[in-house]
């Protein structure tokens, strides 16, 4: 469903990224662990097409991203650290209207179902964004991906400044996503939370992409060893 | 819906929560209305002052008695300038052109030339006029509605979900575009409509088609101004880092826009096109008439020479024996000449107000401001074409009087007798009663043709940037 081919970023001298060769199959969730400035949104940012590759190529759903824009676009969804949504619009109107941008035809009413199935109080739904938490905003990405039918998700550190019940929510809603075939790349720094809900892992440092695995085959200690290793070399 | 009109939806919906927005576009309705509230009642003061002068001034005419006509040449009358309805709109240059002009034999009085009494008419600042509004006033408005056109969407972050969606930045551009020309929309379209019912009303129904022709045509026009300054915002708005750097660089734009560039551009043309002033220019028509154009036909050999032709003509020794009274005649060759000498001084100062323009009128090419304002000008009657044209028709018809008088001279009385011959009420009427009809709407857009260039030119490159920058946007840099 995601494949990054020789994938490659470079700012002048810098490299961003280097030559990252990965395939992500549909119904996973691929994490990517790294600290900053490792390449994991930057590799985010390609699959979306927001920069251009210095060298490379980055694919969805065998379409290259940069040569079927529209096409590619219309299979992902996309949630950033901070989901930001206009302030003067309700949860409501941004996602009448994010869909609407996106072909979807659902009336309000089912938009606000899907809302509240994405754990937004209900109260919410017709307040004005300005009011709500980041946690509310992130459930209204969840909304936005389900209204839809998002095949790809692409999340760069979603759970990062949730508290640990908002972040556990997200991770069921993405684990809930992955169960209707939903191909997810999700970068972030949360351990935890990649352990727990990837189905794959890789950590990136520099630009590079040192290692890849099932979440399956290693513990939560183990990963912590690993990735502390990396950091440290 | 549409991609690009569920932004436009969107933008319009945030616009009109935007507290700042509401207020600035109730403020800009409030001065419209109280612009056309002023313009109508200052048009509505100056028409009846006007018919009342005009109607005493004809009455006058006609009632002057029994009298010589060259007396009756001298004693002259007024014309009036009538105010175009649109003037309510437009105050252009009436305020330093003037409305009335007095006419009399062998002397133009002056009442256009305002420039020429050591004060130019290019150099004005306005009244609150609902053109000024719309010239200056609402272009400010579209700059606090449209700096934050993408920076806000950068800055928010809202950019990126966006692009995410699938959406092109030239989808954006266009939504946000058609969102601001909306908003602008329901501003100027409701004003026009009242503007020309308005118009309709107050109007005889003659000039009516007239009338809707020039409206339309403002309309059309202002629009255009309009959403050239709206695409530009969205332009530099797209093009700048911050919300601030956006509303710097718009703020900027518009200071020299629409005050340091008109007010360089005049004094530029009053600099390398200096006008005479009004006692040169008065001077050396004297002089002229007096020695000659050439300056070596002085009036008395003009007057030998007339007689002689005269005298060879009707083959008789005397201008006594003329069967017509030569005094008539030679005053009415003194006139034509004396027209042909203020014909010539009055072209070289056109030719000088056609310099001045030319610079005005190129200067639209740096800034939409001055081309709007000299076509709006236009439009409403209140330019200097226009003073010019009715210049001449006065000219004409003051020249149409006092060859009247002479001849009537020349023909019923008997040379060396003044006092004693009168003519009377039967030879006023025949001076018909002054009307003044202004050029058609085409007629006056022909005369703004680099104007109305302009403008294109504006929206091609404004179109053509948005176009490159849409293309070569991403949303990250």
């Amino acid at each position: 469903m995601l494949e990054a081919i020789d994938l490659t970023k470079k700012y002048g001298d810098f490299t961003a990224l280097k030559s990252l060769n990965l395939t992500i199959k549909e119904g996973e969730i691929f994490c990517l662990l790294g600290a900053n400035g490792a390449g994991k949104s930057t590799t985010i940012n390609l699959f979306l097409n927001f920069i251009d590759a210095t060298h490379g190529q980055a694919m969805i759903n065998n379409m290259d991203v940069t040569m079927h824009v529209k096409e590619t676009k219309q299979l992902l969804s996309y949630i950033p650290e901070n989901l930001m949504l206009y302030k003067n619009l309700t949860g409501l109107e941004n996602l009448h209207f994010f869909c609407g941008l996106g072909g979807g035809n659902q009336n309000k009413s089912e938009l606000e179902e899907l809302l509240i199935q994405s754990g937004l109080q209900k109260d919410f739904i017709r307040k004005r964004v300005s009011s709500y938490s980041k946690g509310m905003r992130q459930k209204v990405g969840i909304a936005l991906a389900r209204a839809r039918g998002a095949k790809v998700l692409l999340l760069d550190e979603p759970t990062s400044g949730l508290d640990p019940k908002a972040s556990n929510e997200f991770s069921e809603l993405l684990l809930h996503m992955k169960e209707r075939g939903v191909t997810t790349l999700m970068a972030t720094h949360d351990l935890f939370r990649a352990k727990d809900t990837g189905t794959h892992i890789g950590i990136m440092k520099e630009g590079a992409l040192l290692e890849k695995f099932e979440s399956k085959d290693v513990s939560f200690q183990d990963l912590e060893k690993m990735y502390l290793k990396h950091m440290h070399n | 819906m549409n991609g690009v009109l569920l932004i436009a939806k969107k933008e319009i919906q945030i616009a009109l929560r935007k507290k700042l927005i509401a207020a600035l576009a109730i403020v800009i309705m409030g001065l419209l209305s109280i612009a056309l509230y002023t313009g109508y009642v200052a048009y509505n003061q100056q028409r009846a002052i006007i018919e009342q002068a005009k109607h005493e001034n004809r009455t006058e005419w006609l009632e002057q008695g029994d009298k010589h006509p060259h007396i009756a040449a001298h004693y002259g009358t007024f014309v009036f300038k009538p105010k175009t309805i649109l003037s309510l709109f437009d105050f252009g240059l009436d305020t330093y052109t003037g409305t009335s002009v007095y006419l009399e034999a062998h002397y133009q009085h002056e009442f256009m030339f305002r420039p020429a009494q050591d004060h130019s008419s290019m150099i004005r600042f306005g009244e609150l006029s609902a053109a000024m509004v719309f010239q200056i006033l609402i272009p400010l408005l579209i700059i606090f509605l449209a700096f934050t056109a993408f920076t806000e969407e950068r800055e928010n972050g809202t950019l990126k979900l966006l692009i995410s969606q699938g959406v092109s930045y030239s989808s954006i551009v266009k939504g946000k575009i058609i969102a601001y020309v909306s908003i602008l929309f329901a501003i100027v379209i409701p004003f026009f409509v009242i503007a020309f019912i308005l118009s309709t009303v107050i109007t005889d129904s003659g000039s009516i088609p007239d009338v809707g022709l020039r409206v339309l045509f403002l309309l059309i026009v202002y629009v255009v101004y309009l959403s050239i300054f709206v695409a530009f915002s969205v332009w530099v708005s797209m093009q700048s880092s911050t919300g601030r750097n956006a509303l710097l660089t718009l703020l900027t734009c518009w200071i020299l826009f629409t005050i340091i560039i008109p007010k360089t551009t005049a004094n530029f043309g009053e600099s390398f096109y200096p006008l005479p002033s009004m006692k040169i220019y008065r001077e050396a028509i004297q002089k002229d008439i007096r020695e000659g154009l050439d300056g070596k036909n002085p009036k008395i050999a003009r007057e030998q020479q007339l007689k002689k032709e005269y005298l060879q003509h009707y083959k008789v020794d005397s201008i006594h024996k003329l069967p017509l009274n030569f005094e008539g005649m030679r005053m009415q060759a003194g006139e034509d000449y004396g027209n042909k000498v203020y014909d010539v001084h009055w072209q070289r100062l056109i030719d000088i107000f056609n310099h001045q323009n030319r610079i005005s009128s190129l200067s639209s090419f740096i800034t939409p401001y001055l081309a709007v304002r000299n076509v709006s000008m236009g439009l409403a009657a209140t330019d200097l074409n226009t003073s010019i044209h009715f210049q001449k028709v006065t000219e004409n018809y003051r020249r149409e009087l006092v060859r009247k008088m002479n001849l009537d001279m020349a023909q019923n009385s008997k040379y060396g007798e003044f006092y004693e011959y009168k003519a009377d009420k039967n030879l006023w009427k025949t001076v018909k009663d002054f009307h003044y009809k202004t050029m058609s709407a085409y007629e006056i857009l022909s005369q703004y043709l680099i104007e109305l260039l302009s403008l294109c030119c504006w929206g091609l490159v404004i179109f053509f940037l948005l176009n490159y920058s849409s293309h070569k946007k991403k949303p990250v840099l």
